[in-house]
């Protein structure tokens, strides 16, 4: 209904949208694995606009999540630089929501507990914190279930619940790591249409990590395509299509067809992701 | 229909008295068959009939009392001193391997085996009885908050700091929370250890509580007093035991539960 009256009003020049660049120059991260040192992204560079809804595609262990915990402050250790709104990101913030893979609730708290929990550094009535927690679980469709424990939930609720606990705080990012990958495939779908909503109806600037090339074409606005060893962004893909978007777009299709080649023919380096193991082996 | 779901419910509940009343049973036909003599088999009846007796003499409810004190005090400070030392093992590395080859291995020592010592050390006073069930409800306590609290996932602690919660609230609100379930069923096994703890010690050395009736029983040849004595703490153990359960299903109520489970 007012979704059309959003994407309007969702346009570069609403100053309201403004806040919420995320800044990436030259990133790096290593671990120590087993005694030997293991680079896990390297030169990552990234600008993400305000508003945005940025995808980002890659072969598994190619430090997708890795990159979304560096954003999310989980993880400090890393070389290069990380701004929000051009302040350093350290440590976790309010400003930065994230949804987990598991919706990571927790069990002995209702839905509305659950909601409520991401508030407890914010000074505010008991009154705002109600309405602000009602309104969000009514954002993500779960009003009247406020009183339901996790396990009452099916997956796709749970995952909703996650949605509203991330987006109560009104992040500047919200951080999305593989949100519905749990999920069955029509729960999925339902959720990434629900998702589309939930974005225009919000300021926040979204960022999703996804193995599911459909997922990351229909949602994003640009599609970053990682590449693993060392972990790294190939490519970024522009998807030129306004929201709310139909899934038979013929240019998803063709930019799918397009992704889809890029993943698969970087398989040739995948024999060369063998070598460590086997110089180990000797080592 | 819904008459019908009653009966269901009367049925299972009929089904459970099942057991015990065919031991009764037999009890009773090997009784009247006089298999063994009546002095050591004694019948039902005179058994009911002692229950009488020392319930109206008052005597079983002084027993009892004295029993169940001691079972609260020695549970109370074994199983605190439990739940103290398996938070300090699990958070403290230090502290889990300077205790970790002590508690091992007093954990494989029966209880009973320390009455001797314990004896010298403390007399047969109540220090010595509380000292010897709180040891027995120590372990099991400690062991299951050990790994209750080892166990909380990672993953609980990352919401947290994604949330930016501060220290009490984790402890209050998600590191409690987390482990409560171990914790409760460490806590169960300890009250049942602790009973049974207790009643074999008053057996051995007492001047009151339930073991100590059924120990004057045997002396003095009173085999229906001897078996008041065992229905009765069988009946306690198992309201003890029952009673923990309703608790622990009121506490834990937001863990999924079989349909009809919850009291």
């Amino acid at each position: 209904m007012n979704i059309d009256s959003r994407a309007v009003v969702r346009t570069p020049e609403q100053p309201a949208l403004r806040s919420g660049a995320l800044q990436l120059k030259e990133v790096r991260k290593r671990f120590l694995f087993d005694q030997r040192e293991l680079t896990v992204l390297t030169g990552l560079n990234l600008d993400v606009h305000p508003g945005e809804f940025l995808s980002i595609v890659g072969p598994s262990g190619c430090g997708k999540s890795t990159l979304l915990r560096l954003i999310a402050g989980l993880d400090d250790d890393y070389e290069g630089h990380i701004a929000l709104d051009g302040s350093r990101v350290a440590g976790t913030s309010l400003e930065r929501g994230l949804v987990f893979q598991d919706h990571r609730l927790f069990p002995w708290m209702t839905l509305e507990q659950n909601v409520a929990f991401a508030l407890i550094r914010r000074d505010m009535s008991a009154a705002a914190r109600d309405r602000l927690v009602r309104e969000h679980i009514a954002l993500v469709g779960l009003s009247g279930f406020e009183q339901a424990y996790p396990h009452q939930l099916s997956g796709g609720m749970s995952q909703r619940a996650a949605i509203a606990r991330a987006l109560v705080n009104e992040p500047k990012v919200l951080l999305l790591d593989e949100p519905f990958g749990a999920l069955d495939a029509l729960t999925r779908v339902h959720l990434q249409t629900e998702l589309q909503r939930i974005w225009m109806s919000q300021g926040s600037t979204m960022i999703m990590i996804t193995h599911d090339v459909d997922e990351a074409l229909y949602l994003g606005d640009r599609v970053a395509v990682m590449q693993a060893h060392p972990g790294r962004i190939a490519h970024i893909v522009d998807v030129d299509l306004p929201h709310p978007r139909d899934r038979a777009a013929p240019l998803l299709h063709r930019l799918k067809d397009d992704i889809l080649a890029e993943l698969t023919a970087t398989d040739a380096p995948r024999s060369e992701a063998v070598v460590p193991l086997t110089r180990r082996r000797s080592g | 229909m819904s008459a019908a779901r009653i009966d269901e419910a009367t049925l299972r509940r009929s089904v459970m008295v099942a057991s015990p009343l065919a031991v009764l049973l037999a009890w009773q036909v090997l009784s009247a068959a006089r298999v063994f003599p009546p002095e050591v088999l004694v019948s039902p009846q005179a058994v009911l009939a002692a229950f009488g007796q020392l319930t109206a003499s008052g005597e079983l409810a002084r027993h009892l009392g004295e029993s169940l004190q001691r079972l609260l005090w020695g549970f109370s400070i074994g199983s605190g001193a439990g739940l103290l030392f398996g938070l300090a093992a699990a958070l403290s590395p230090t502290f889990a391997r300077l205790f970790d080859p002590l508690f091992q291995a007093l954990r494989q020592v029966p209880v009973l085996a320390f009455i001797p010592l314990l004896i010298l050390l403390f007399g047969i006073d109540e220090v010595f009885k509380i000292v010897i069930i709180a040891k027995a409800a120590f372990f099991p306590t400690a062991l299951s908050t050990l790994d209750g609290v080892r166990g909380v996932p990672k993953a609980w602690f990352e919401v947290a700091r994604i949330y930016r919660t501060p220290l009490p609230s984790l402890v209050w609100r998600v590191l409690i929370p987390a482990t409560v379930p171990a914790v409760l069923s460490g806590v169960r096994l300890s009250l049942t250890r602790a009973w049974l703890v207790l009643v074999a010690a008053e057996l051995i050395v007492a001047d009151s509580g339930i073991g100590q009736m059924m120990e004057m029983g045997r002396q003095m040849f009173r085999l229906d007093v001897v078996m008041v004595g065992v229905v009765v703490c069988g009946v306690i153990g198992f309201a003890l035991d029952r009673g923990f359960v309703l608790l622990q299903a009121r506490l834990l109520r937001w863990r999924a539960q079989p349909a009809g489970a919850a009291a």
